[in-house]
């Protein structure tokens, strides 16, 4: 035990020696060509992401996308306003841990990250944007679905994808709006989704905008993603209540549990439609579950597909890290793209004067949305939406609103049967 | 958890020579064997009457509660078959904790091993995934070995947490490695055939019932080598008493290594008979840790077979549960179960015997 303290200690050491070395010079700034940066220093930006632990493939995407970024932005020539200034990014492992996200963010903050991107977990990110707004370094984050982390008042904390009301409102027209135009409208919806916080928002948020419309919503079952194992009890009770759709909220692993637990019980549905479901829109989704898979329905927050830009980014992205690019990976991408434009808009890679330029700009974005990314007084992206995605032929299309759409949505589509 | 050699002042003088329950009941049985061979088979049997009339009533209530019988008999299928992976899983934990005596944290890692190894062989030379066994079981068992002989061995004896803390150490550098070689994308096996097969109006996936029979036969294999063998016997005298063992001439340090990689081996089996129902990930055979430690205490430390029927009795709760109290994570009833048993029985429901 003793020696491996000893390593431990030594290697802590080492690591630390290293990092001092390396933000030594930030402090020297005094130079005239540009406020906070000297000549040939690159700007830091932080990139907070779970690297290892239970969500390291989504993780490990998404700190590949802000890489893309970093570099596409160095090669066309840096941050011109700041005399071409190259950016770098500093990645960190938060394990999926709110405590070690905290501290890596109090770190990358000391090394000299000028803002943060991040990072995946609800929990994480609420603990990750304290440390941000402390240090007044602003935080765009990539993907983190609580409505909680903005309803704080933060100045320096912005959120690119689409809030859980969001997800869950529009998830329920989109449901109307396809069932009524293939002249089956959907009428009774059963709901099973994950008991935290994400899915229970999505739940609400759905439920109310459904019945609106004129749904009946039951039964709602709640499992926990952590823990289940098996869903056919959960799939005999929906299929004894005899509804139309099965409405799903939760993650990757839950969500092919269901798709087995669905080819098992059979249970004569319309269609399986996953409401901002984190594994019915992904690539591997169709892969894992073959056939039974077919004519799952999906409306998430999506990278648009039908932008020639964004198949650019897929197909660099395959060529980079040989795997298929994920949303997460693109919203990334596009948290850096702010970070760097809103840098020569301020020209200046002060952090306050970088928050500013966040609050106020309008920028691109490869994310499939009603408009550029524009931040509202809380922090939140105005015109993030969610698509309706299905899977067809054992791939992801993207199928409605029209606008988006790379096919025609089928609908009926009983799980598991061949889409026409 | 009290620690597992709890010895009678008398013990040593018989013990070993006699049979198993004893330690359990030291309290309050006679320790004195007047009738041997009924070895108090009476008292578990009882419980068990016990247990099931519990179950039954549970099912009822379910029943009245949903109104359903269809959800009702697919929930007790599902739970009872999902149990079987639970006995499955806790099999080598609980014959880990009691004749070593330490808090395996390191099983569910073992377990995800299995399972990338299942998915290699499946994935690179296209092999069954069943006749992967023929692979994992040997390989998990001398992993089991080299790690107790290599690691474990220079903690015997002392204090509790450094064993823990060396296995959860080995979890880590497991799951980091496999998450290094294989990387973070989630993986699956298919199993060749897999269809739905109907049950009393329910249904099941075959891979599930397969993988059921599979824990049903793994524990029996296991009960017969603890209670017929010249190994089992020794096994059963060192998890009893390891100095008495050790003066009849057993060499407890060679019975340790043994039985460290026979619970690995369980790992191995089990990695590989549930690779075909689970999203493979690093962290997979985590999942199942915390359940297995509550069907472990449940059944009696060191309980092959009653790590089995507490397994059957964590996947009804969970099933049955989620009926009785909609809304609920199905953990709520696990809990309120283990409770009551820690409560009522705090040495689990099957007493001991390793």
């Amino acid at each position: 035990m003793r020696k491996t303290w000893i390593a431990a200690t030594a290697c802590t050491l080492a690591v630390g020696l290293a990092a001092c070395g390396g933000s030594a010079p930030v402090g020297a700034t005094d130079s005239p060509s540009g406020e906070g940066v000297a000549p040939g220093e690159r700007i830091k930006i932080g990139s907070l992401h779970p690297l290892s632990g239970g969500a390291a493939a989504d993780g490990q995407q998404m700190d590949n996308g802000a890489r893309l970024a970093v570099e596409a932005i160095n090669e066309a020539g840096g941050i011109a306003a700041l005399g071409g200034a190259e950016l770098e990014l500093l990645s960190a492992d938060t394990q999926g841990k709110p405590e070690v996200g905290q501290s890596e963010a109090q770190r990358l903050i000391q090394e000299g990250a000028v803002s943060l991107v991040g990072t995946y977990q609800s929990a994480v990110t609420a603990n990750v944007s304290t440390v941000a707004e402390r240090n007044q370094v602003p935080l765009v984050i990539d993907v983190s679905a609580a409505d909680s982390i903005l309803q704080q008042g933060y100045r320096y904390t912005f959120r690119i994808q689409p809030s859980s009301e969001v997800l869950g409102t529009r998830g329920a027209q989109y449901l109307a709006e396809v069932s009524a135009a293939a002249g089956s409208p959907a009428q009774s919806v059963a709901i099973l989704h994950e008991q935290g916080a994400y899915g229970s928002s999505i739940r609400d948020a759905f439920t109310v905008e459904a019945e609106k419309l004129g749904m009946t919503i039951g039964p709602v079952l709640a499992y926990d993603p952590a823990s289940v194992a098996d869903f056919t009890t959960q799939l005999t009770q929906i299929k004894a209540a005899g509804v139309d759709v099965l409405a799903v909220t939760g993650y990757y692993r839950d969500g092919v549990l269901v798709a087995q637990a669905v080819d098992t019980v059979e249970p004569g549905l319309d269609a399986v439609y996953g409401v901002a479901n984190g594994a019915f829109d992904l690539p591997q989704f169709p892969a894992e579950v073959g056939a039974a898979g077919e004519g799952y329905f999906d409306a998430n927050y999506h990278s648009d597909m039908t932008k020639p830009e964004m198949q650019e980014l897929a197909r660099l992205y395959q060529e980079r890290f040989g795997d298929q690019i994920r949303t997460g990976a693109v919203l990334a991408y596009d948290a850096v793209r702010v970070i760097a434009e809103s840098l020569e808009n301020a020209g200046s890679a002060d952090a306050t004067a970088v928050r500013d330029a966040i609050a106020q700009g309008e920028f691109e974005t490869y994310l499939a949305s009603t408009g550029p990314i524009v931040f509202n007084e809380a922090g939140e992206n105005e015109n993030a939406i969610p698509i309706l995605m299905q899977v067809q032929d054992g791939a992801v299309k993207q199928v409605h609103p029209e606008e988006f759409a790379e096919a025609e949505p089928v609908y009926p589509a009983e799980p598991g049967q061949q889409v026409r | 958890m009290t620690p597992a050699p709890e010895r009678p002042a008398d013990g040593p003088t018989h013990t070993t020579a006699t049979r198993d329950e004893n330690m359990a009941q030291a309290p309050d049985a006679d320790p004195t064997p007047v009738a041997p061979p009924v070895r108090g088979r009476t008292l578990p049997l009882l419980r068990i009457a016990a247990v099931l009339g519990l179950v039954v009533v549970a099912i009822a209530l379910a029943y009245l509660r949903s109104g359903s019988g269809l959800v009702v008999t697919q929930a007790v299928v599902t739970g009872i078959l999902i149990g079987g992976i639970y006995g499955l899983v806790a099999m080598g934990l609980t014959l880990i904790f009691g004749v070593l005596d330490i808090v395996n944290f390191a099983h569910g890692a073992f377990l995800a091993l299995a399972l990338f190894a299942t998915y290699w062989l499946v994935a690179s030379y296209g092999m069954h995934p069943y006749l992967a066994l023929a692979v994992s079981i040997p390989v998990m068992f001398g992993l089991g070995a080299l790690v107790q002989r290599g690691v474990l061995a220079g903690a015997m004896g002392k204090p509790l947490e450094n064993q823990l803390l060396i296995t959860l150490g080995l979890a880590l550098i497991i799951e980091n490695a496999l998450l290094l070689f294989f990387e973070a994308n989630p993986r699956s096996v298919a199993l060749p055939g897999d269809r739905a097969v109907p049950i009393l109006g329910a249904v099941a996936e075959l891979s599930r019932i397969l993988a059921f029979a599979g824990a049903i036969v793994l524990a029996g294999l296991l009960f017969l080598l603890l209670q017929r063998t010249r190994l089992g016997t020794a096994i059963r005298a060192v998890a009893a008493n390891d100095t008495g063992a050790q003066m009849v001439g057993i060499d407890t340090r060679r019975i340790y290594m043994i039985t460290f990689a026979i619970g690995t081996a369980c790992a191995g089996a089990a990695g590989t008979l549930v690779a075909p129902l689970v999203t493979i990930e690093p962290t997979t055979g985590a999942l199942f840790n915390i359940i297995a430690f509550v069907v472990v205490v449940l059944g009696g430390m060191g309980n092959v077979v009653g790590a089995l029927l507490g397994g059957l009795i964590i996947g009804l709760a969970e099933q049955v549960g989620a009926l009785l109290l909609p809304g609920q994570s199905p953990l709520l009833s696990v809990f309120i179960v283990f409770v009551l048993v820690l409560f009522l029985r705090p040495q689990g429901l099957f007493g001991r015997s390793a």
